[in-house]
C-alpha cells in the first residue's frame, strides 16, 4: 500500500511530532541536577543552594512534568522555540545564526562531493568490471570506510599545518570554509559514487534500450532521455538518505572544525542543559530530514508516475 | 575475497587476544617518556601521558570491536523482534511499529545517539544503550518486508492452521528464511557500529578515559596534532581498516547470496 | 456438523459471497464447484477463518470453525510445503502444535495407503514430484486426525493420471478414518464422483445444490444445465453415471 501525497504529509506530521515529544521525555527523565548543569554554565562557578532553586524556577524546572510540557508545546505550536535556559536570550535567532553556518557548509559538502561522484561514477559505469571501474569502486569502498573525523584531522594535518594554505579553526573568512566542505565533501562522495555507479548500470540494463539503438537513435539521446531519468531515481532517493550522513557529519565536522554551526550549538546544548536549546535543534533536524524525503518522494513520483499507483 | 576475509579475521583475533599480545600496560603512565616517537621499544611510539600506543590500540579493538559487535547483536535482536511483531501481529500491529521506526528514522542515528548518551551522562552503558536504541530500525525493515511476504506462503498459512504458536512459527518458518538478509544487513550495521563508538567515544561522550577506545584515543591525539601527528595517523587507522574489511566480507556475503538465489 | 449460515464475504470492495447457506454432515463429502472467480476460495478462507465474513456464521458443531483444528489440503502442493525442511518435518506440524505423541502404526498405516515411503518423507518439497509432494498434504491433512479437511482443488496441479489415483486415494481414506471433507473443484465430474451433495456457485452466489445424482439428471437452473452439458461434452460426467 503506498498512500498518496497527502497521506505522505500527515505521515511526515506524526514523524515529527514523535521525534519531539520522545526528545522532551527524554529530557524530562534524564539523571541528574540540570539547574545545576544551567547555573553553572550561567556562573562558571558553583552557585549556592538558593541561586539554584532562582534557575530550577527560571528554566521551568520545578513545575513538573506535565505543566513543563504544556509550557513548552503551546508557544511551540504558533512557532516560539522559547528561551535559552542559560543566556535567557531566544533560542530562535541564535538557532538562525547557527544555521547560517552549517547551511553553506552542507550545500558545499554536497557540491563537492556531488562533483566528484558525477564524473567519477560516468567513468567506472562506461566498462564495468573494467580497471577504471575497479579503481572507483575501491575508492569509494575505501572512503566509505573513512571515518569523517578522522578525515578532517587528516586534512588539518596536511593542508593547514604542514602546508599552510587554508586555516583550519574556526569561521572567521571564507577560506575557513574549505577544509570542513572538503571533509565532508570526500565523504558523500565515496557514498554516492557506488549510487550513481549502478544506478546508471541498472537503467542501462532495462530492456528498452537496444531498441532505441536498434532504431538509430544516437547514444547521446539516449544517455540523456533515458538513461539519466531511470538513473535519476535511486539517486535522489540516496540523496535523501545521505542526507543522515550529510547531517551526521556536519556535527561531527563543526566540532572539529571549531565551526559555531548547529552541531556545536547542540552539544553545548546538551553538556549545559539547555533543554529549550536543545529540543530546538532536535525539532529542526527532524523536520529538515523528513521533510526533504517527502520532497524527493514527491519529486521521485513525478519522475516515475508507476509509484505510488495500487500495485506498483 | 579471501584476501578481505583473512583481514576481518586478523582484525577479530587482535581483538580477542589483544590484551595478550599487548607489550605493556595500556593505562601505565611514564610521563618522561611522554610523546615519543616509535622505536624499537615502542613500535608506534607513546602518548601524552607516555603510554604505549600499541597496547592501547590492542587494547582498545576489545573496546571499539567488542562493543560494536554487542550492540549489532542487540540491534538484530530488537529489530528482529519489532518486524516480526509487525508482519505477523495484524494491521493495527503493523502500522503502529511502522510509524514508530519511520519516528526512529526520522533523525541520523549519529545525533540522536549524541542526544541520548549526552544527556543520560557519559558511559559505557549509556553508548550501549544509545546506538542500540538508534540502530535497530533497519533490521526491522528487513524483517517486516521478508515477513509480510512470508505470511501468505502455503506453508505459513498451514503452519497457523495446524495451530502452531506464532512464536513456533517465527522460529521455524520466517527467522530461517530471514537468515541470509539480515547478516548481510548485520554486516552493514557492524561496520556502522565501530563508526559511532569512536565518534561518540571523540564527542567525548562514549567510553571514557582512561580506557583505551579508539575514538578517544583520537580526542587525546587531537590536541598534539602540531608536534605528535603521528599519534592520531593510529586509532583512524585501525577504525578505516576494520570498518573497509567488514563491510568487503557484507558486500561478497550480499553478492555470492544474490548469486545463489539466481 | 459443519454450518455455514448466510454467510458474505468482501474482496476489497468486491463481493466474493453473498447469502451463502451450506451443512456438512459428519462423515459426509460437499463438494463446491463452479468456475474461476465463482468464490470458491474464498469460501475455504472464510471457513478457515483465514478471511473474515462481513455478515454470516460459520460454525462447527456450535463452536467456531478453528477449534476443531480443520486440516487443508492445498491447490499447489509443493508450495505447502517449507522449501527447506524435510517433508516430513511439515507433515509432523499438526501434531507438534497438538503437543501430541507420533503413533508410529499409524502414521506406516497412512504412508502405506498413500503410498509415501519414510525416505521420500526425508527429501525437500523440489525433490519430490508434484503427485508425491499432494499425496504428502494428504499425509499432513490426515496425520492429527481432524474431523474436517478442506481440499482445495486436490487435482488440479495433477496429471490425468495421477489425478485418478489421488481421487481414489482419498475416497478410500474418508471411508477408513471417516472424516467429513469439503472439496472444492472447478472439475464438475469430479465434484459429482466424490460427493454425498453438490453445491454451484455462481458469482458468489448458490446457484444450485442437491444431491449429485439428482444435479445430472436434471439441473434446476438454466446455469446447471449448460455446465453439465458442457462436461458431458467433454466426457467428464461418464464416471458419475
Amino acid at each position: 500500500m503506498t498512500p498518496g501525497i497527502l497521506g505522505l504529509l500527515l505521515r511526515a506530521i506524526v514523524v515529527v511530532s514523535g521525534a519531539a515529544i520522545a526528545t522532551f521525555v527524554l529530557l524530562w527523565n534524564a539523571p541528574g541536577d540540570p539547574a545545576f548543569a544551567i547555573a553553572v554554565a550561567r556562573y562558571n562557578t558553583i552557585v549556592p543552594t538558593d541561586v539554584l532553586d532562582q534557575v530550577r524556577a527560571e528554566a521551568g524546572l520545578d513545575a513538573g512534568f506535565w505543566p513543563a510540557f504544556r509550557a513548552w508545546i503551546g508557544p511551540l505550536l504558533v512557532g516560539d522555540f522559547g528561551r535559552s535556559s542559560v543566556t535567557g536570550r531566544a533560542v530562535w535567532p541564535d538557532l538562525v545564526r547557527a544555521l547560517g553556518y552549517t547551511a553553506p557548509l552542507a550545500l558545499a559538502a554536497l557540491m563537492i562531493g556531488l562533483s566528484i561522484a558525477f564524473p567519477l561514477a560516468c567513468l567506472a559505469a562506461k566498462k564495468p568490471g573494467g580497471v577504471l571501474d575497479r579503481c572507483a569502486v575501491a575508492i569509494a569502498s575505501v572512503g566509505a570506510a573513512i571515518p569523517p573525523y578522522w578525515l578532517g584531522l587528516l586534512l588539518i594535518l596536511l593542508f593547514a599545518v604542514q602546508l599552510a594554505w587554508v586555516p583550519a579553526m574556526g569561521a572567521r573568512t571564507a577560506a575557513h570554509i574549505i577544509l570542513p566542505a572538503l571533509t565532508l565533501g570526500l565523504g558523500v562522495a565515496a557514498a554516492l559514487t557506488r549510487i550513481i555507479r549502478s544506478g546508471i548500470l541498472e537503467a542501462r540494463g532495462q530492456g528498452f534500450l537496444p531498441a532505441f539503438t536498434r532504431r538509430g537513435v544516437s547514444r547521446r539521446s539516449i544517455a540523456r532521455d533515458h538513461v539519466a531519468p531511470h538513473a535519476a531515481i535511486p539517486v535522489v532517493t540516496v540523496l535523501g538518505l545521505e542526507l543522515a550522513f550529510l547531517l551526521e557529519g556536519l556535527l561531527m565536522v563543526e566540532v572539529i572544525f571549531g565551526r559555531p554551526g548547529l552541531g556545536g550549538f547542540l552539544v553545548h546544548a546538551i553538556e549545559t542543559r539547555d533543554f529549550p536549546r536543545v529540543q530546538a535543534v532536535v525539532l529542526l533536524t527532524a523536520l529538515i530530514f523528513v521533510f526533504v524525503n517527502l520532497a524527493i518522494d514527491i519529486f521521485c513520483r513525478v519522475l516515475d508516475p508507476r509509484i505510488g499507483e495500487p500495485g506498483a | 575475497m579471501r584476501s578481505v576475509l583473512a583481514l576481518a579475521l586478523i582484525f577479530i583475533l587482535l581483538a580477542v587476544l589483544g590484551p595478550v599480545l599487548a607489550p605493556y600496560d595500556p593505562a601505565a603512565i611514564n610521563i618522561p617518556n611522554r610523546l615519543g616517537p616509535p622505536s624499537a621499544d615502542w613500535l608506534l611510539g607513546t602518548d601524552a601521558l607516555g603510554r604505549d600506543i600499541l597496547s592501547r590500540l590492542l587494547h582498545g579493538a576489545r573496546w571499539s570491536l567488542g562493543l560494536a559487535f554487542l550492540i549489532s547483536v542487540i540491534g538484530l535482536c530488537i529489530g528482529t523482534v519489532v518486524g516480526l511483531v509487525a508482519a505477523q501481529g495484524g494491521k493495527l500491529a503493523d502500522w503502529s511499529v511502522m510509524r514508530t521506526t519511520d519516528t526512529f528514522l526520522a533523525f541520523p542515528e549519529l545525533v540522536a545517539a549524541v542526544v541520548i548518551a549526552g544527556l543520560l551522562g557519559a558511559g559505557t552503558g549509556t553508548l550501549i544503550l544509545a546506538l542500540s536504541v538508534t540502530g535497530w530500525m533497519r533490521y526491522a525493515r528487513v524483517v517486516r518486508g521478508i515477513g509480510l511476504a512470508l505470511k501468505s506462503r502455503g506453508y505459513v498459512v498451514q503452519a497457523k492452521l495446524a495451530g502452531m504458536s506464532p512464536l513456533v512459527i517465527a522460529h521455524r518458518h520466517y527467522i530461517p528464511a530471514m537468515m541470509p538478509s539480515l547478516i548481510v544487513v548485520w554486516t552493514g550495521m557492524f561496520a556502522h557500529t565501530i563508526l559511532g563508538i569512536s565518534a561518540l567515544g571523540f564527542l567525548g561522550f562514549g567510553v571514557q578515559p582512561p580506557t583505551a577506545e579508539w575514538g578517544t584515543m583520537l580526542l587525546d591525539a587531537r590536541i598534539h596534532i602540531r608536534s605528535t601527528p603521528l599519534q592520531m595517523i593510529w586509532p583512524g587507522l585501525a577504525v578505516a581498516i576494520s570498518v573497509l574489511a567488514i563491510n568487503l566480507c557484507g558486500d561478497a556475503l550480499r553478492d555470492s547470496l544474490a548469486a545463489r538465489n539466481s | 456438523m459443519l454450518t455455514i449460515d448466510a454467510v458474505s464475504a468482501h474482496r476489497g470492495k468486491l463481493m466474493a459471497l453473498s447469502d451463502i447457506s451450506l451443512t456438512l454432515d459428519r462423515g459426509k463429502t460437499l463438494a463446491v464447484t463452479g468456475e474461476s472467480g465463482a468464490g470458491k476460495s474464498t469460501l475455504i478462507a472464510c471457513i478457515l477463518g483465514l478471511l473474515k465474513p462481513s455478515g454470516g456464521t460459520i460454525t462447527w458443531s456450535g463452536a467456531p470453525v478453528r477449534t476443531c483444528r480443520p486440516a487443508l489440503v492445498m491447490q499447489e502442493p509443493r508450495m505447502a510445503f517449507n522449501p527447506a525442511l524435510p517433508l516430513l518435518q511439515s507433515v509432523l506440524e499438526p501434531l507438534k502444535a497438538r503437543r501430541a505423541m507420533v503413533l508410529p502404526d499409524r502414521l506406516t498405516r497412512l504412508c502405506k495407503g498413500l503410498e509415501l515411503s519414510p525416505e521420500l518423507l526425508d527429501r525437500k518439497p523440489a525433490e519430490v514430484s508434484i503427485g508425491q509432494a499432494q499425496r504428502a498434504g494428504i499425509l499432513r491433512a490426515l496425520v492429527a486426525a481432524p474431523p474436517l479437511i478442506l481440499f482445495d482443488e486436490p487435482l488440479s496441479a495433477l496429471d490425468s493420471v495421477t489425478q485418478k489415483h489421488t481421487a481414489r486415494l482419498i475416497a478410500e481414506l474418508q471411508a477408513e478414518e471417516g472424516f467429513s471433507s469439503l472439496i472444492v473443484t472447478h472439475d464438475l465430474g469430479y465434484a459429482c464422483a466424490c460427493s454425498d451433495r453438490i453445491a454451484v456457485l455462481r458469482s458468489g452466489r448458490i446457484e444450485e445444490a442437491g444431491t449429485p445424482g439428482s444435479f445430472v439428471a436434471a439441473p434446476q437452473t438454466e446455469y446447471g444445465k449448460k455446465l453439465r452439458d458442457a462436461a458431458f461434452a467433454l466426457g467428464a460426467l461418464e464416471a458419475a453415471e
